[in-house]
């Protein structure tokens, strides 16, 4: 975050980014299909007819409703919230298209003020008039935010969203199982075929699974070109799929306190989560591997139809003081964009931090998702995997 | 005639509140998965649309994926539904035959204590239990039963282990209601014409509890067919069930039409193996019904009188 | 009575023959069989009779071998069948409540018996045909036994025992669920099915005049012990205890004690008994006189014995017999239950005088001294 062009490394300005960090795409991965099916028919004009938002008027009022992914906030920076007299009303998603699905169908009446989607979904949600203008006077904690992780290619000038958190893909390793010291997705790929055979977990999502190959043989993850996906395909449907145990994006943070796996596709701050509660961290190891890995974030906006949007800018206000970020980050492991954050952590005696705040060399290399042409044919590979593993 | 109909309409409007729920909670449902599953999903913003009507989310559904995970399903459901009905059967033949009547309350009760909690909570305890790290995998080690972890969890035979815990209530229940019904006269009555325990458990007990046997096997195959619960908590790679890809097009993609699909392809499944197994049973017992046929015979009588007599 | 039977001749070899020896059954702290002797010989039709609770159930089903007994031992046809589980045993029984198998029709039910015993088929039709036929249910061989009457149920019940041809058959209170009229039917086909197959019945009752006319010989039983043995006309005439003399018809009961002089001083007076000594002078005694042996007159009989002056409380008129409640002059109840043909009914309210003779007095021990006869 300290390199020279993070903001290239965050938000390519000349794709789309696809980023489902915790999609639980069913076996078929259809979240896929119909984010391609959308692309085409983003801004479609399906903003008519919503409900109006309040405007707001300095009443904060004493109700509040969020909707976010699921124990992706501090209890405890939501009790001091509460504590200024707004009841916050926390329900949770499991997916983006599950938060776009419930926002589009209800036209503004579903009653959610502050909702968090993940930055690739920004400028369809808003084209689509499911997100409110951010009044940026009313959030005036926005300067504690570093402004490497604002102006997102997603959303220029920060009108729709601000950052909340974002992390990396990696994956984690049982040191007793598999002795040798892994650095790579190639590693990654030898482990899963010998030591971690029959004990390895991959997140259910197709880009990440499909980029563990291409990365791994130093391809670009969102490469198009058909004759690279075949060669994936031939890898990981005849290598590397009846070592699988399970394709589960969620898994990770029982799966290392209860030792089932040897070898976990991760994200970072999953991966923190799961050594934290583990009564051996010392045993598990988490890889940002090389060359390349994706890269996200998750962002607060204002859904449209509010009917708090005070209370709603207050909330995003207080969770952008530096206590708020540093209580954040040390309780969902993410990086929540705050300036000065890894000094603080640091200087609160952080546990794991350098699975939070990875090393200069290692956000060089991250690169962001990236939805294409080719999603479809991804998801393809990911089905055959599973039934393959599954036979 | 007139005072027919007139109680005809009575019975109906007496009816009214079994039809009327049968029409609002399970009629229209029904009608209405069928109705999107011609439809689609036409962008991001919308679960559903039916403004062009398809089978194309039927041709979907023929996917490798969903017919390998509906083959796991089937296979998971019939032989969750045989263990469940082999620990069952004995079970509540125990139950309502050998326990003092004063135990049974007790007895049953207990059986339903896993239905206290929650379903997800008490799928959760045996992923728990089932980990490497978990407490039984600690215990066999310690009495060196096994030599490393337990490695059951997230595979098929953890899934089987899960729906079998979850639903054998389902099955004891029915089928301990019929074995009492049966009651233990017909049990002496068999006895006393000359049938050891085990015939009289075959020729009375278990043909007066058919009824309860079919219906704690329906009880137990049809939900478990569509849980995803057990599986999404146990399963991994392998243990995968339809009710799981049917969710996740519910909840996570949001693609009603597929998700009804889907619904509905599980549906005609379920209908077809409860059709195909009840033609197979009625089949079984035509055969055995006319093995046991009497044929009379009053030629014989004579004969018969005279062997008799002379005996 | 006892006497009777240690008297019988051997019957241990002879093929329908029950030996109870010394039979006791608890059920916890509770007793239902209290030592129990009993010999049933061989074809005879032998009823246990009793009110609820006295364990006549539970002797038939340790015969049956439903229930084994805590001591004694039971002999069938000379060997003894304690351990013996039902299926093993030469007897059939016919339910109270018929227990007929509702999956099965009328002839399955039948041949049910017979297909344990690998009955081949064409013996298996003819013998059941014979059963269905012998209790007039042949042309109901197909149908469900749920279809049929209680008298249906009944009869089908007794076919499908009798077509094993046990050596002993069992029945336990089979026509308590039947009405009256269809009772009384039943009672004559039964006695007439059992001298025609000549096995031998243990019958279980609680209705002493259904035992009367069928037995050859009647157990009566209370408390888990027998009473009395012996045949309808013995228990009816010269009943062993006090219990017997009031289970056995309509008994008037009064206290009273020994005079010594072959007469009983009462609360009305002395009575007159034939056997008035057969219990020492000065002991508290039962003075036993039948209903049906009152002599009810509005004129005082020509005699000075066993006579009391009564009054006339609620009158019955119960077809064959007209029932008077009396009340004597010392307060006690008395039933007397006379012809109609005497004359018309006394209207309540009336005096009247009630005789009897020494002869229809019998004389028991007072079980409950302090409270006979109120």
């Amino acid at each position: 975050m300290h390199g020279n062009n993070p903001l290239k490394v965050l938000a390519p300005a000349d794709a789309v980014p696809w980023i489902s960090r915790r999609a639980l795409l069913g076996g078929f991965g259809v979240v896929g299909l119909s984010i391609a099916a959308s692309a085409g028919l983003s801004g479609c004009g399906r903003s008519q007819g919503f409900a109006a938002s309040a405007v707001p008027n300095g009443e904060v009022g004493n109700q509040l409703n969020v909707y976010s992914w699921g124990d992706y906030e501090d209890p405890e920076d939501i009790a001091d919230f509460e504590a200024t007299g707004v009841r916050v009303q926390l329900d949770s998603f499991g997916s983006n298209e599950e938060l776009i699905a419930k926002l589009a169908a209800t036209r503004g009446t579903s009653g959610y003020d502050v909702i968090v989607p993940t930055g690739v979904y920004i400028p369809q949600m808003a084209a689509n008039g499911l997100l409110q203008p951010l009044e940026h006077a009313l959030i005036p904690n926005m300067a504690n935010l570093d402004p490497e992780y604002l102006d997102q290619a997603w959303d220029p000038g920060n009108k729709y969203s601000l950052p909340k958190a974002w992390g990396t893909t990696g994956y984690v390793y049982d040191t007793r199982i598999i002795k040798r010291e892994l650095t790579s997705w190639q590693d990654f790929l030898d482990a899963a075929s010998k030591e971690a055979a029959g004990k390895t977990a991959v997140l259910e999502d197709s880009w990440e699974v499909v980029a563990i190959y291409l990365a791994a043989k130093h391809h670009d993850m969102n490469t198009e070109d058909p004759t690279l996906l075949d060669a994936a395909e031939d890898y990981l449907v005849n290598t590397l799929a009846k070592n699988i145990r399970a394709f589960n994006s969620t898994i990770v943070s029982t799966g290392i306190p209860q030792g089932t796996f040897a070898l976990m596709q991760a994200f970072n701050g999953d991966a923190r989560q799961g050594m934290l509660s583990s009564s051996d961290p010392e045993r598990w190891k988490f890889v940002f591997p090389t060359p390349t890995a994706n890269l996200w974030m998750d962002n607060w906006a204002v859904a449209t139809g509010t009917q708090h949007p005070d209370a709603a800018y207050a909330f995003i206000n207080h969770m952008l003081t530096p206590e708020a970020a540093l209580r954040e980050v040390q309780y969902i492991g993410y990086h929540t964009g705050a300036k000065g954050l890894k000094e603080a952590a640091l200087a609160d005696k952080m546990e794991l931090p350098d699975l939070v705040f990875p090393p200069h060399d290692v956000l060089d290399r991250l690169k962001s998702a990236v939805l294409n042409e080719a999603q479809e044919r991804r998801v393809q590979i990911l089905n055959r995997m599973e039934s393959k593993a599954g036979a | 005639m007139s005072k027919l109909s007139r109680n005809s309409v009575g019975v109906a409007a007496l009816a009214f509140p079994t039809w009327a729920y049968l029409a609002f909670f399970f009629i229209i449902p029904v009608a209405l998965v069928l109705w999107y599953s011609f439809g689609f999903k036409p962008d991001l913003f919308t679960a559903h649309d039916n403004s062009v009507l398809s089978l194309d989310r039927y041709f979907e559904t023929a996917d490798p994926t969903f017919l390998s995970t509906f083959w796991n399903t089937l296979q998971i459901a019939g032989v969750g539904t045989l263990i469940c009905l082999l620990i069952g059967v004995p079970f509540a033949y125990w139950l309502a035959v050998k326990v003092p009547s004063r135990w049974r309350a007790l007895l049953l009760a207990l059986v339903l204590v896993p239905f206290w909690t929650n379903f997800l909570v008490r799928t959760l305890g045996w992923q728990i239990l089932l980990a490497p790290e978990g407490f039984l995998s600690d215990a066999l080690q310690t009495m060196h039963l096994t030599t490393g972890p337990l490695s059951i969890l997230y595979t098929r035979a953890a899934v089987q282990l899960g729906v079998v815990y979850n639903y054998l209530p389902l099955m004891v229940m029915p089928l301990f209601v019929a074995m009492d019904r049966a009651g233990a006269s017909l049990r002496e009555a068999s006895r006393d014409l000359g049938a050891n325990r085990w015939r009289t458990l075959w020729q009375v007990t278990l043909p007066l509890a058919a009824p309860g046997i079919a219906s704690g096997c329906l009880l137990v195959f049809i939900p478990l067919m569509g849980d995803y619960i057990t599986a999404s908590v146990l399963g991994g790679a392998q243990g995968n069930m339809v009710g799981q890809l049917v969710a996740n097009q519910f909840n996570s993609a949001q693609n009603w039409a597929l998700g009804s699909a889907m619904a509905v392809v599980l549906m005609i499944f379920i209908l077809l193996t409860v059709a195909i197994v009840g033609a197979v049973i009625l089949a079984v017992r035509a055969v055995l019904r006319h093995n046991r046929r009497v044929v009379m015979d009053r030629t014989d009588i004579e004969s018969a009188v005279i062997e008799e007599a002379a005996a | 009575m006892t006497q009777q039977s240690t008297l019988a001749p051997p019957v241990a070899t002879e093929a329908g023959s029950v030996q109870v020896r010394n039979v006791v059954k608890r059920y916890g702290t509770a007793t239902a069989v209290a030592g129990v002797n009993l010999d049933v010989r061989s074809g005879e039709f032998l009823s246990l009779l009793g009110p609820s609770g006295c364990g006549k159930t539970t002797l038939l089903r340790m015969i049956a071998g439903f229930e084994e007994p805590d001591e004694g031992d039971i002999v069938l046809a000379g060997s003894s069948v304690v351990g013996v589980p039902p299926h093993k045993r030469p007897v059939n029984t016919v339910f109270q409540a018929y227990a007929l198998f509702p999956h099965m029709s009328v002839a399955e039910n039948v041949a049910y018996g017979l297909r344990q015993r690998r009955t081949s088929r064409a013996e298996i039709g003819a013998r059941v045909t014979e059963a269905l036929d012998l209790v007039q249910m042949g042309t109901f061989a197909t149908r469900n036994p749920k279809m049929l009457s209680g008298g249906q149920q009944q009869r089908v019940a007794l076919a499908r025992a009798i077509v094993n041809r046990p050596k002993v058959l069992l029945l336990d209170e089979p026509m308590s669920a039947l009405d009256r009229k269809l009772r009384e039917e039943m009672q004559l086909e039964l006695k007439l099915l059992q001298r025609r197959l000549g096995i031998t019945f243990v019958f279980v009752t609680h209705d002493q005049a259904e035992a009367l006319s069928m037995s050859d010989r009647i157990v009566v039983m209370l408390d888990g012990r027998v009473q009395q043995v012996g045949t309808a006309e013995d228990i009816y005439t010269n009943p062993a205890t006090s219990f017997v003399a009031g289970f056995i018809g309509k008994q008037n009961f009064i206290a009273g004690t020994v005079a010594g002089n072959g007469r009983l001083v009462t609360a009305d007076g002395e009575i007159a008994a034939a056997d008035a000594d057969a219990a020492p002078a000065g002991s508290a005694v039962l003075a036993a006189v039948r209903a049906e042996s009152i002599t009810v007159s509005t004129v005082r009989p020509d005699t000075d014995v066993n006579v009391v002056k009564a009054a006339v409380g609620a009158v019955s008129f119960l077809g064959e017999t007209i029932q008077y409640q009396l009340t004597t002059g010392s307060g006690h109840e008395l039933l007397a239950r006379v012809p109609p043909l005497h004359g018309e009914l006394l209207p309540a309210g009336s005096t009247v005088w009630c005789s009897w003779a020494p002869a229809h007095v019998q004389v028991f021990p007072n079980p409950h001294p302090s409270t006979g006869g109120q």
